[in-house]
């Protein structure tokens, strides 16, 4: 082991932000009283929506924000609440997101997005009466036929003739773009290491080898910590559909989607880390079924159908290969094997034991399904649409995936995957770039113009967000319907690469 | 370092340890005093900060902490205020972690990763990892034309302004928000999936691979699992895993279609070999020393499986025991496999180990073990008088018409509370066998010489068997009187009084009246006791 190896992560931008996400036992004060905050926000602003002014709930609940303000001011000195990307920070701490706060963190992003407002800075003196004055304005901002920034400034104004000096706002950080340049290259970088070390670890198993844990441990904590600090651009690398690297691409794919499921649902950074693992594993028992089988190209015979159906099993007894763990695998044996089980235990293999199938199992079955459908294999020539692919998970309870989990899914990639090729009303093609941050915009996601209105394909393309509204109220752009990007030879993966 | 060092040496309590975290902690204050971050640079022999060696070591040792961070690829540290109070401690203990670790283990970049650091921050170069191609999207494609997209895009616009409307379930967002019950069922299967057993689990999985695939390589490869799992298992104490693997390779055994008899044999032989005496007595040794037990039911659940060959190490350890929590559950184990196994426990009758002996012998006649009969009888020849007076009880509690006929040498032995032991269970089971023996004994000189508690207990039994027949000989023990007029000795009349008190017939009671005003008080009283026996 030398240093003339090759330097992979030897920026700075390399820095592992180990901080990001603590397990709840070591939080720190902040970010238990940071939730706390957001929490009571979140209610106060939905307590605004519902009720009259004078009613209790909305009092209570001012109070409440005004008090757990006042808190975080006295013990951190300041308090600002800063909104990048999709994340909060308060001060410096960016907040964790789970499954109790999901809803509130949210709320706040959209309306802060929706109001052109990118920090919140809270003096200790905010009384109860100043924030009901904020948050009705932010509310009443939320829309509106002018751009974001328009509506920070006219929020600016009306705050001002309303005198509340306890608040000071400030627009989104310049430095967001940069950020995102940045975190598309080491996404860049950790998708291809992790193809790189998948194809190692499937070649080691099939010619009966021992794979390098350390390495794949590595690769599934790289995935993890982009996945944690900025999802987008790593979920739009599954949009590559290598068709000759199925096998490695597909593994993680299914590695990714599920870890982002994963962090949808609240799971710790170490949870992750195992459901990663076991995401990236769940198709090893593969390396044990003959390649010509694998890849044959015409219909299989009921034995070779056998074998292919074996790969959940044979994926167990390979992990046992894997004798450099401290640990054998076990949870990532229990995921190979439950994979194609479905949630009604009708799938296979058919369990002989009782048996509950594991969430981590669900998760991952759902990552395979949809990312088996939606790329080109030598079977699957034409990949199936992966809006069609979402559609048929939801309606199809034979498909065997767990409704909730779907749901959850769908949160994570939006009705519209990325990925999908959609026509617009403008008479463009867009390739779906990114889910709309803002929540209840999940069919309108942010999108990369790829053909003008002659039909001309354009590269790299423009991106819009489809929730933009012209100057009469009336959206911009709305999908009218998906594609099929073979059929018009635009090659998706080239506008994430 | 020295932090490093005493982390390494002494226990967290101890004043040198304390000593030495508090010096490091106050050296933060001064750097916190210059700076908010405090960055440390690594290369092989040196740390430096603001590129000055603070630390140099020669060394490419494990106790060379710079080597030690440079080796995993560490590059960069960067310390935050409040790092020293919070997360200090943590990572001495990495450090220690990766100092013994072996090549195998997880190195410092995944540990300090696992970590989870707030007041931490590092940067490395990935030593494991080569540089990897680009990824792109393979195949030959080719593009539609223009016109071709144009016609595209106008049909589906124009067929969704014909149709007026979209379908509104694909655009309703609020479709996809978890609700609560749901946000409810989802924290409780993130609960289960770390409660669940991920051994078991896995078992479970092999053991449906095992009965399903009827491939010898497949059965071959599975098995070998199962005999690695079992170890590591009873290793970690993983009891109740063990038990289980047990339990379900027997119903294996039963369902799997087309065994070979070798997977057969393999398959028992996982039970058989924790039930050798080596295995199950590292197992009994660990458990007995154990500062904490597992779950009473899982040691139980284990105990269950135990083979009949596992009784000779379970008696073993029955009389060695010293936690007073295992010794119930072992002795329902002993009990249940020797009742299961009777002639196991014959044959642990006659261990050369004679605590195993013993607590064989003593099981079989609790058990009544008629099987045990003869070995038992083969007991009675041993030179070790308590083990053949057990055989004696165990003979008794049997009380078999052959168990006491095996019984019937004893009653000659050597050993005073043999033959007690021996005569008062032919008396209590009214063995008439026995009795030419029994007459010829207390007729005989060797009775005279025997202590009170034995000659009486020969009386008692021969009175219990004799019936009328022996009154005459008894009643001239009692009130014969000799060549001058001398009568018998006092200790034996009061036993004849006895012997006749348990004849109980009218003409016994007659024999023994007449001795009722009799002056030797040893004399007196056995008579008046046996005729208060006789209800006279």
């Amino acid at each position: 082991m030398t240093s003339t190896r090759s330097p992979l992560a030897a920026d700075r931008g390399a820095l592992n932000a180990s901080a990001a996400y603590p397990d709840t036992a070591s939080d720190s004060f902040i970010r238990r009283a940071g939730r706390s905050f957001i929490i009571s926000l979140y209610g106060a602003l939905r307590a605004i929506k519902l009720y009259p002014v004078e009613n209790i709930a909305v009092q209570k609940a001012l109070e409440e924000t005004a008090s757990h303000g006042r808190e975080l001011v006295g013990s951190e000195g300041e308090l600002e609440v800063r909104v990048s990307g999709e994340f909060i920070f308060l001060n410096a701490t960016r907040l964790r997101l789970d499954l109790d706060n999901y809803a509130s963190f949210s709320h706040l992003l959209s309306i802060f997005r929706a109001t052109g407002v990118g920090s919140l800075h809270i003096a200790a003196n905010a009384t109860a009466k100043d924030w009901l004055i904020l948050l009705s304005l932010l509310q009443a901002s939320g829309t509106g036929q002018d751009s974001p920034a328009a509506r920070y400034d006219l929020l600016l104004g009306k705050l001002q003739s309303a005198g509340v000096t306890s608040f000071t706002l400030g627009p989104p950080n310049d430095d967001d773009g940069a950020d995102r340049e940045q975190a598309k290259e080491r996404a860049k970088r950790t998708y291809s290491q992790s193809v790189a070390v998948t194809k190692d670890l499937m070649h080691s198993v099939r010619m009966g080898k021992t794979p390098s844990i350390k390495k794949i441990k590595r690769v599934v904590q790289g995935i993890v910590d982009q996945i944690l600090n900025e999802e987008t651009s790593l979920i739009g690398l599954t949009a590559i559909r290598d068709y000759d690297e199925y096998t490695f691409t597909h593994s993680v794919n299914v590695c990714i989607f599920s870890v982002a499921i994963g962090k949808r649902l609240g799971l710790t950074k170490l949870q992750l880390y195992d459901l990663g693992m076991s995401a990236l594993f769940h198709d090893i028992g593969k390396s044990r079924v003959p390649t010509e089988v694998l890849n044959k190209t015409s219909s299989l015979t009921d034995d070779e159908w056998r074998l292919i159906a074996a790969h959940p099993w044979l994926g167990v007894l390979a992990l046992f290969q894997l004798r450099g763990a401290q640990e054998l695998p076990y949870r990532a044996m229990v995921v190979a094997h439950e994979h194609h089980m479905k949630i009604d235990l009708t799938g296979y293999p058919r369990p002989m034991r009782p048996r509950q199938m594991s969430m981590f199992s669900k998760i991952v079955a759902i990552a395979d399904s949809f990312d088996a459908a939606t790329s080109r294999r030598v079977y699957q020539t034409t990949p199936l649409n992966p809006a069609q692919v979402m559609q048929e998970m939801r309606d199809n309870a034979r498909r065997g995936m767990d409704p909730v989990l779907v749901k959850a899914f769908v949160n994570l990639t939006g009705i519209y995957p990325v990925g999908t090729l959609v026509v617009l009303d403008t008479f463009e093609f867009g390739i779906v770039h990114a889910v709309n941050p803002i929540q209840d915009m999940l069919s309108r996601p942010i999108v990369r113009i790829v053909s003008d209105t002659q039909g001309n394909l354009l590269y790299p393309g423009t991106l819009v967000d489809l929730a933009d509204r012209n100057a009469d109220g009336v959206f911009q752009r709305t999908i009218i319907k998906t594609e099929n990007p073979d059929r018009y030879g635009i090659r998706v993966g080239d506008y994430f690469v | 370092m020295k932090a490093a060092r005493a982390h390494q040496l002494y226990l967290p309590n101890n004043p040198i340890y304390k000593g030495a975290i508090d010096s490091v902690r106050a050296a933060f204050a001064p750097v916190w005093s210059q700076t908010e971050e405090l960055e440390l640079a690594f290369s092989e022999t040196e740390i430096l900060w603001n590129a000055h060696p603070v630390l140099s070591e020669e060394g490419k040792s494990s106790d060379s902490l710079p080597w030690l961070f440079y080796k995993d690829g560490v590059r960069e540290l960067t310390i935050v205020k409040g790092f020293e109070n919070e997360e200090l401690v943590k990572l001495l203990d990495i450090l220690q972690r990766v100092r013994k670790a072996s090549p195998d283990e997880d190195d410092l970049l995944t540990l300090l990763w696992e970590a989870d650091f707030l007041t931490l921050r590092y940067r490395y170069v990935d030593l494991a990892m080569e540089p990897a191609a680009p990824l792109a999207d393979g195949g030959e494609i080719q593009q539609a034309p223009p016109s071709e997209i144009q016609q595209a895009t106008s049909a589906a616009v124009e067929e969704s302004r014909a149709q007026g409307v979209v379908n509104i379930q694909d655009f309703d967002s609020t479709l996809y928000f978890l609700d609560e019950p749901e946000i409810a069922y989802l924290q409780e299967e993130v609960r289960r999936e770390y409660l669940v057993d991920l051994r078991n689990n896995v078992l479970a999985i092999l053991l449906d691979i095992f009965e399903q695939q009827a491939d010898a390589k497949v059965r071959v490869e599975a098995l070998e699992h199962f005999e690695t799992m079992m170890v590591h298992m009873l290793a970690a104490g993983h009891f109740r895993g063990v038990a289980y693997l047990l339990r379900e390779a027997q119903v294996a055994a039963e369902r799997s279609r087309d065994l070979q008899p070798e997977h057969q044999r393999r398959l028992s032989d996982l039970a058989a070999k924790v039930s050798t005496p080596e295995a199950l007595g590292q197992l009994l040794q660990a458990l007995d020393e154990a500062v904490e037990l597992p779950p009473t039911e899982e040691l139980g659940e284990l105990f269950l499986q135990f083979r009949p060959t596992a009784l000779a190490t379970v008696f073993s350890w029955l009389t060695r025991l010293q936690n007073a929590r295992l010794r119930p559950l072992l002795e329902a184990a002993a009990g249940r496999l020797a009742s299961a196994s009777t002639s196991e426990l014959v044959r642990l009758v006659g261990a050369s180990e004679r605590d195993v002996a013993t607590e064989a012998i003593r099981r079989c006649g609790a058990l009544k073990a008629q099987a045990a009969v003869a070995a038992l009888g083969k007991v009675l020849t041993n030179t070790n008088a308590a083990l053949r007076l057990l055989a004696v009880q165990s003979l008794t509690e049997i009380g078999s018409p052959g168990a006491l006929q095996a019984l019937e040498r004893a009653v000659e032995d050597a050993d005073r509370e043999v033959r007690i032991a021996a005569v008062r269970a032919f008396s209590s089971r009214s063995y008439r066998p026995v009795l030419v023996r029994l007459e010829s004994m207390v007729k005989g000189k060797s009775i005279r010489e025997a202590d009170l508690t034995e000659k009486m207990a020969f009386f008692e039994g021969y009175g219990a068997l004799c019936g009328d027949a022996g009154i005459e000989f008894l009643d001239s023990l009692l009130n014969g009187k000799g060549f001058l007029g001398r009568r018998e000795d006092g200790e034996l009349r009061a036993c004849a009084a006895m012997a006749l008190g348990r004849i109980a017939t009218i003409k016994a009671t007659e024999s023994l009246r007449k001795a009722t005003s009799e002056k030797d008080v040893v004399v007196r009283n056995a008579v008046n006791k046996a005729l208060r026996g006789v209800g006279a």
